[in-house]
């Protein structure tokens, strides 16, 4: 649908000396920043990605390994020591959220590197090679897909103890892989009947060089933007899971700040407790709107038509 | 999500349509059948393996404790099949097909948390607390978001459709809890004009008599309103892409160029423009169903969700088992209804490659 329009400039270059190459990649760049400047929401879009990219990197190192409590101030309200109050131990909601973002973010990076390589790889080896492997794969991938995923992962839980961020990231990885797979393979058949792939076909260039060198290329938007949507996907999921309390509290998590705002703290019936519950809720919408954003953006670069209109 | 709804129906249906002259709808619902059918034995599997796999084995250890009780084996036998709908001994193949035999005849053992009472008879019980919202939720958000679709469409180099577009990604990236939580944040704790949880007023005599439906209804609304925000933003996102899809044919200039009034137009558009949401729909009631989880946890609404859950933390394996079955016939069965509706609805599919 989107982003293959620049496939045929992946071709182009290949017999081109290599100042093409810098002056289209030139080119490109030049091109993002009209788009971005176009509309500010984008640029905001791409600082909020950068604000949560920081804080899961160094947000816990801007705090003591064990967040100080002050039982002195319970349910504190917002002040500027405590912007987003305290919570039940008297400790700062704001350190709260933001030492909870690596554990989130780190399982959502996980995930969709883990959903992206198994629905690319399965996605183009089934619209590759067509015929009986195309058939049982994509039977797999109805399958993956239709079994609900949340219900699933609520019963693997009593067996399977997902704590850590990367176990995490593999479970749900390998049961988010199906939406990328039917559309990566889409692409690709729809790619193959391109006149480019035909002449390498009849060129009898090996297949991992057409997978690699001419298809991949002009797929690469595509599955970058599958792979934003994967890792929000991700952080839905593994925060829900915190939130519904299924799981072993080991870790700081804006789904454990959830559960405990909602069951034990009475946020839902006590305003005192709100901003414990708001905070995370508004880091999860942030995070949604500058992903957003970004999609927005990304999908004005990599397909032209959008950006007259 | 966003990209995948933005397509056109399988392609699989338009393949298929050349080859299959008159019985292509009866080949068609057997098909989805088929495969509905192997769904329901795959997840069957899934959670018969979970229940055999979880450490420390409940069903051999309540023949245990049950011998220990001083019954016999061939008693402990029997009252361990009763919970679980399977016998605790014997080799795995035949433990699994007695399980497979038990559902058959839908026993889906008895609940251990609740002493005595069929799993069956809770999750009907809690069916219809499930059914009923995400049904109201569906066909509000589909009202909704198909017409906010049509104005982002016709909008959307302006403002109006950028912002209907954003609220659309944004709705629709967003997650169910989180809607629910805010929803709740601001009408039950801030200000105080809904009840926080529970399906009705615990004073409110049950009956058909007007107290007891207002409080119903009364505390239905946030969780349908719930619903409806979390799918509505698919619908408005594949509304607006059909739609300008549609405007760039042909047929729509011919319509303007013929001086069509716009009422007809307009018509043609819809018309074209709705038809392939229906593809929508199974991937909407799946998500409804999926997100009635979170909904029922947070609104404290007895459903299949909030069975599970408490199935989970009670360590009720036969009933969670048996609830993780019904959601996703559930959810089979709604897209098959879904993709049959779709059927009978668009003139291409169902006059099977005549048109």
């Amino acid at each position: 649908m989107t982003a293959i329009t620049d496939a045929g400039e992946a071709a182009i270059p290949r017999a081109a000396a290599g100042n093409t190459r810098a002056t289209l990649r030139r080119n490109f760049w030049r091109g993002v920043w009209r788009v971005m400047r176009r509309k500010p929401s984008r640029m905001a879009g791409v600082v909020i990605i950068a604000v949560f990219a920081a804080m899961g990197a160094f947000g816990p190192l801007l705090y003591p390994a064990h967040l100080p409590r002050d039982n002195s101030a319970l349910y504190a309200p917002p002040s500027w020591t405590h912007p987003f109050g305290t919570d039940f131990e008297g400790t700062d909601v704001l350190a709260l959220v933001v030492t909870g973002a690596r554990y989130v973010l780190l399982a959502g990076l996980a995930t969709a590197i883990i959903t992206v390589a198994l629905g690319t790889s399965i996605g183009l080896f089934a619209g590759f090679r067509r015929g009986r492997w195309d058939t049982l794969l994509m039977r797999i991938t109805d399958m993956n897909l239709a079994i609900p995923g949340l219900p699933l992962l609520l019963v693997l839980s009593t067996v399977w103890k997902f704590t850590s961020p990367l176990e995490m990231g593999l479970v749900l990885g390998l049961l988010g892989w199906g939406g990328v797979a039917r559309a990566v393979r889409s692409q690709t058949l729809s790619l193959r009947e391109r006149g480019f792939i035909e002449a390498a076909r009849g060129l009898g260039l090996p297949t991992t060089h057409i997978i690699g060198r001419e298809l991949l290329p002009g797929m690469a938007p595509y599955i970058a933007m599958n792979m934003l949507i994967a890792v929000t996907g991700a952080v839905y999921a593994q925060v829900g899971l915190f939130f519904l309390g299924v799981l072993p509290f080991d870790a700081n998590n804006w789904g454990v700040m959830l559960n405990f705002a909602v069951f034990n703290g009475g946020a839902l019936t006590t305003p005192a407790a709100l901003p414990y519950l708001l905070a995370p809720l508004l880091a999860i919408l942030l995070l949604t709107l500058g992903i957003v954003l970004l999609i927005d953006a990304m999908d004005e670069i990599f397909n032209p038509r959008l950006r007259e209109e | 999500m966003t990209l995948a709804i933005r397509s056109r129906p399988p392609g699989g249906a338009a393949v298929r349509r050349g080859r299959l002259p008159g019985g292509a709808v009866a080949r068609r619902v057997a098909g989805h059948l088929v495969r509905g059918l192997v769904m329901v034995w795959v997840v069957a599997t899934i959670s018969f393996v979970i229940i055999r796999e979880i450490p420390g084995d409940p069903v051999a250890g309540q023949y245990e404790s049950l011998i220990q009780k001083g019954m016999s084996p061939e008693q402990a036998e029997r009252a361990a099949a009763v919970l679980y709908g399977f016998l605790p001994t014997g080799s795995l193949w035949e433990q699994y097909v007695g399980y497979m035999g038990s559902l058959l005849h839908l026993d889906l053992g008895q609940s251990l948390s609740t002493p005595g009472v069929p799993v069956t008879t809770l999750i009907g019980a809690a069916a219809r607390w499930t059914v009923l919202p995400v049904l109201a939720g569906t066909l509000l958000s589909f009202l909704l978001g198909v017409v906010m679709g049509v104005y982002a469409a016709i909008k959307r180099s302006g403002r109006l459709g950028d912002v209907l577009a954003l609220s659309g990604s944004l709705l629709h990236g967003v997650p169910v809890y989180v809607i629910g939580l805010l929803l709740t944040a601001i009408f039950a704790t801030l200000w105080p004009i809904m009840p926080s949880g529970g399906p009705v007023e615990i004073e409110a005599v049950p009956g058909l008599n007007p107290g007891y439906v207002g409080s119903l209804a009364h505390h239905a609304v946030l969780p349908v309103v719930t619903y409806t925000l979390a799918s509505y933003g698919g619908w408005i996102l594949a509304m607006k892409s059909n739609v300008v899809a549609v405007l760039g044919d042909d047929f729509i200039l011919a319509a303007e160029l013929r001086g069509l009034r716009r009422g007809v137009v307009f018509r043609y558009l819809a018309r074209n423009a709705i038809l392939p949401l229906f593809t929508v729909l199974a991937l909407s009631i799946g998500m409804l169903f999926g997100g009635s989880i979170f909904i029922e946890e947070i609104f404290n609404y007895p459903g299949l969700g909030l069975l599970l859950v408490n199935s989970i933390s009670t360590r009720d394996y036969a009933l969670m088992g048996g609830t993780f079955l019904v959601i996703t016939v559930g959810i089979v069965v709604a897209n098959i209804a879904a993709d049959l509706l779709y059927t009978a609805i668009d003139p291409r599919v169902r006059s099977g490659g005549s048109a």
